[in-house]
């Protein structure tokens, strides 16, 4: 605790991807692969580690998928003014964010879009301040 | 520190793209040097700051840092001429470089495009990660103080935030180790299999709440499931024969204001993942010994500094600054990992 430590200025040392709050986000999801599906909410989960919720998406065939989408806990969603009522079975949705890497029906979200264009979960937006 | 609109955080760029390039340069004032500036955007566009880069003389190897100011803009002054080589140095996993020239009284434009492949997920993103490296509202006033006359350091308190800290250097199995879990991902994280996240006393991610008497602190922590610390004060030692454990056996003595806990005991299992989100991660042994020292410099923040003493792991000790600002009207909140732990199965890592 010297002063002829050289301390380096937090900031200057962004690297690992651990930097997560459970898992690497990387380690899970390919960020480099955004899609975007719509559908139905047929359950939410309002669990931890991670708060998740499952769409039926119809492809154009017909056929239905249920995906199953990964959000923060809800401890951190709390804080952020959500709710395990924020989203609903039965509500029609478009979801933005990233598919697991191993092919499951697994995404991680990033935007959730109700029909009415009212945005869900919308995050620490300029227009959503943040508790923290 | 970086904020919202258009932050991106201290995790990973995985891939660094330059978008432009502009010889083109503007006045400036000193003729024996040129410099380099532009801006920092990520993949949907919106201007990065806080991201550390830096600028190498490709003849001389010395290098210079610059950050992003809040508008994602950087520039390196006082340059050399000569040719540089333009990183993320700790963002980097595979980052790759780019070199641009330096003129004599010039300014090059270097404008960079960032991806950012991490902490996408809604509630936990970028920007939350963002806010909570930020200070928080606190009040002011003096640090309480108990019965006793020591400062009292119970409270409910945010997260820890990294004020400084030194380089660690680590032994070359360690560092082999750090780079293959970067290679996978981290997707060994222990705390992706509901198992603890760190060392240190106070957690980095989810609040802290003390519990502070003559002969007992007890940290009783929000998100991670070593939930509950204990620091004895009582004068006792640390135990002859125990057990290494994932958070080892504390003991504190007071010097002044400052509480001194040292720490012994670990299992050797424990990713020190602690400096998140400024972030990195290293392996520990069973011969990791912390030195923590707290401190309430007043009502609203709680210092804690850490020393890893490792020398399974490092070549020498290296400390960690950290801050925690008083959470008024907050309380924990529950955090079962284990509920709904479905991650595991699927961190494939690449």
């Amino acid at each position: 605790m010297k002063t002829k430590m050289s301390f380096l200025i937090a900031g200057l040392l962004l690297s690992a991807t651990a930097a997560s709050a459970h898992h690497a986000f990387n380690a899970e999801y390919d960020a480099a692969k955004s899609m975007q599906w719509v559908g139905t909410v047929t359950k939410v989960e309002w669990t931890n580690p991670h708060a998740r919720f499952y769409i039926d998406v119809k492809d154009a065939n017909g056929s239905v998928t249920n995906w199953n989408f990964e959000l923060g806990s809800p401890l951190v969603l709390r804080r952020q003014g959500w709710t395990r009522d924020s989203l609903k079975e039965g509500d029609q949705i478009t979801v933005e964010g990233y598919p697991a890497k191993d092919g499951a029906k697994l995404a991680s979200a990033k935007k959730i879009t109700l029909a009415d264009g009212r945005t869900v979960f919308g995050g620490l937006s300029s227009d959503t301040k943040p508790n923290y | 520190m970086f904020y919202r609109p258009g932050i991106i955080s201290f995790a990973s760029f995985g891939k660094i793209a330059i978008c432009t390039l502009l010889a083109a340069c503007f006045a400036f004032p000193q003729t024996n040097g040129g410099a380099i500036a532009g801006k920092v955007t990520d993949q949907d566009g919106a201007t990065v700051s806080g991201a550390s880069l830096q600028a190498k003389n490709l003849s001389t190897g010395t290098t210079y840092k610059a950050t992003s100011s809040a508008s994602g803009d950087y520039k390196f002054e006082g340059l050399p001429v000569g040719s540089y080589q333009i990183s993320f140095p700790a963002l980097g996993l595979g980052a790759p470089p780019q070199n641009v020239e330096v003129q004599a009284g010039q300014t090059s434009r270097l404008d960079l495009h960032a991806r950012d492949n991490s902490l996408n997920t809604l509630g936990e993103d970028r920007s939350f990660f963002a806010s909570i490296a930020a200070p928080h509202l606190t009040p002011k006033g003096p640090a309480p103080r108990t019965q006793e006359g020591r400062p009292d350091l119970s409270g409910v308190w945010w997260s820890t935030r990294i004020v400084a800290r030194e380089e660690a250097s680590m032994l070359p199995w360690a560092a082999a180790k750090v780079k293959d879990w970067a290679a996978s991902n981290f997707k060994d994280i222990p705390s992706a299999r509901c198992l603890p996240s760190g060392v240190a006393f106070l957690h980095y991610f989810g609040l802290n709440k003390l519990i502070q008497t003559p002969t007992l602190l007890l940290n009783v922590g929000e998100m991670d499931v070593a939930a509950s610390r204990q620091v004895f004060l009582d004068g006792r030692g640390h135990p002859k024969d125990m057990d290494p454990t994932w958070m080892g056996h504390s003991v504190g003595k007071w010097e002044g204001d400052t509480l001194i806990v040292d720490t012994i005991g670990f299992n050797g299992k424990s990713w020190i993942a602690d400096t998140i989100p400024a972030a990195a991660a290293f392996p520990s042994t069973e011969k990791l010994h912390l030195t923590s020292r707290f401190r309430r410099p007043d009502l609203g923040h709680l210092e804690m500094d850490v020393t890893f003493d490792d020398p399974g792991t490092f070549t020498k000790p290296w400390t960690m600054k950290t801050v925690a600002d008083l959470a008024l009207g907050e309380e924990l909140q529950e955090y079962i990992c284990t509920e709904n732990n479905q991650d595991a199965e699927h961190l494939v890592g690449k």
